[in-house]
């Protein structure tokens, strides 16, 4: 039992890690045209719990305005979102994540009508987190830095931006290469962020340091893409 | 961010004192400092902190009659016994013209009222030399060098801010390559160009600014690695800025690694070993205890706390 479980996770990192790096291929404009579901060998219980941790991220090439995903997209998307719902003790984190899924499903999937309403997400955090914490949870709901998603969330963040600038120098100190890049991929977006901070020269580095982690590479990917930050 | 409450403050130091005086035959020189002069220079480092720390305490005025007994024997012991009124500073001068060493530790001696002519001419003849303005060294120490020359009394052999220009923190670089030297330079070039915190309005606002917002990242982070010397001279920096935070999280953290009897660790938890191998190892962070402590108390009692 324990052994199968540990071979779940390791193929669900292995199928995480496989959709972003098509995802970030796509951000950077390699790899043709971007199909999540031609990344995905098939739709069963992993590759959904994939789409469901990527969140948001797994449409993020469609918002550079490319078309708009197709049927099976949107068939593999609709099968994660049910699979996954937040249950009534989800964390504020996987309901907002779960949330970002959904609104960049109405965004850039063609169907529109009937994708499953958007779950109320606890926000009083962004005001009331010390710095360490509210950076380690912008960062994990990074995927939400998307454009046009979450607009609450992107003004709350964006408030607290010398808190999360805080939170980014110390995630590079202590070498957590993917919180880095999903705080800087916050920052990315605002005009205000502390021109001391050295973001451009972060996002290369921590890309660089993280020795290729697909993950950290999408969301510096997406920094330079849709913000024109880090590397280029 | 709260900030920490003036008897929390003040009890680290107490405490952090009354560890150093109890112990303050074990500040000593070995005959083998005496016998090679790196030695020498290696021992007299901490002695020159320890004025410097005595000098605050003395100078901030916030330590009780005990605290400053404390400091004024210890003050006494280093000047008398570990520096021979002086002839120590005097004899290393004369066997290496051109170290800035003795002036490094008297100036702080000198500050306090202590004199050895002998040793302010050794030092008037290298600075007659245009060496002594070309000698190579950190850019922080340079500072600590021409600040030495000011208490001194003396005409800096060269520019404070063209010496603070050089160093890391004049430059401001990206906050998130700082690593555990880069740090010391840091604080350093703090304690240097504020006269150890006696004039925290020479810190350019610019880079006052710039430690306000990084330096509580700093301190979350080194915090962690429960890295108590260098979370100690961070604190001091806190200390130094024109609103400073005496972040309470942080000083309990701080408070809480410090032994029963004062000592203050390193890193992680105290040390096991002989009373002298303990010594050796913890008199440093125990001294920046005393100091942070004597900095951050008395600017809590002030009403220029950060918000």
């Amino acid at each position: 039992m324990l052994a199968e479980q540990a071979q779940e996770n390791s193929s669900l990192s292995t199928v995480v890690a496989d959709v972003a790096n098509g995802v970030a291929l796509a951000l950077d404009g390699e790899g043709g045209s971007y199909a999540l579901s031609a990344l995905l060998a098939q739709d069963d219980a992993v590759a959904l719990a994939a789409v469901r941790v990527l969140g948001a991220d797994v449409l993020a090439p469609y918002a550079l305005g490319a078309p708009p995903g197709g049927g099976p997209d949107e068939q593999v998307v609709r099968k994660a979102l049910a699979a996954y719902p937040p249950g009534a003790d989800a964390s504020e984190v996987s309901v907002w994540s779960y949330r970002g899924l959904v609104e960049a499903s109405r965004a850039f999937l063609p169907a529109g009508g009937d994708w499953p309403d958007t779950p109320q997400a606890g926000a009083a955090w962004l005001q009331t987190d010390p710095w360490p914490r509210l950076t380690h949870r912008a960062s994990q709901l990074a995927a939400l830095a998307l454009p046009g998603l979450a607009p609450a969330l992107a003004a709350g963040l964006a408030a607290r931006t010398e808190d999360l600038a805080r939170g980014f120098v110390r995630a590079v100190r202590r070498r957590d290469w993917l919180q880095a890049a999903g705080a800087g991929r916050w920052l990315a977006r605002v005009p205000d962020v502390p021109q001391s901070l050295g973001l451009d020269a972060g996002l290369v580095y921590v890309r660089r340091m993280s020795g290729g982690d697909p993950r950290v590479a999408l969301h510096a990917a997406a920094a330079r893409r849709f913000h024109l930050r880090g590397p280029r | 961010m709260t900030a920490a409450p003036p008897a929390l403050l003040h009890r680290v130091g107490d405490l952090a004192l009354s560890w150093l005086d109890a112990r303050r035959e074990m500040f000593r020189l070995t005959d083998e400092d005496l016998a090679t002069g790196r030695g020498i220079v290696e021992r007299l480092k901490p002695v020159g902190e320890l004025a410097i720390n005595m000098r605050v305490l003395a100078r901030e005025g916030v330590a009780g009659s005990r605290q400053h007994d404390c400091s004024v024997r210890l003050l006494d012991h280093a000047w008398r016994e570990l520096l021979d009124g002086g002839n120590l500073l005097a004899e290393l001068q004369r066997q290496e013209p051109l170290s800035p060493v003795p002036l490094e530790v008297y100036a702080s001696l000198h500050e306090l009222g202590h004199r050895h002519p002998g040793l302010e001419n050794a030092i008037d003849l290298a600075r007659s030399t245009r060496s002594w303005r070309a000698l190579e060294m950190m850019p922080s120490r340079r500072l600590g060098v021409l600040n030495a020359e000011r208490k001194l009394g003396l005409v800096p052999s060269g520019d404070m801010a063209e010496a603070l220009a050089a160093t890391w923190l004049g430059r401001m670089p990206e906050p998130w390559t700082v690593q555990l030297h880069i740090a010391y330079d840091i604080t350093h070039t703090v304690f240097h160009l504020t006269d150890w915190g006696a004039a925290p309005d020479r810190l350019p606002p610019e880079i006052a600014d710039y430690l306000a917002l990084w330096l509580p990242a700093w301190m979350a982070d080194w915090a962690e690695l429960q890295h108590w010397d260098l979370l100690g001279e961070l604190l001091v920096v806190d200390a130094c800025l024109p609103r400073p935070t005496l972040d309470a999280g942080m000083w309990e953290l701080y408070a809480a690694a410090q032994s029963e009897l004062g000592a203050m660790p390193v890193q992680g938890p105290m040390p096991e070993g002989s009373p002298e191998t303990v010594f050796d190892q913890v008199h440093h962070p125990t001294l920046v205890a005393a100091f942070a402590s004597a900095m951050a108390t008395s600017r809590a009692l002030s009403a220029d706390v950060a918000a």
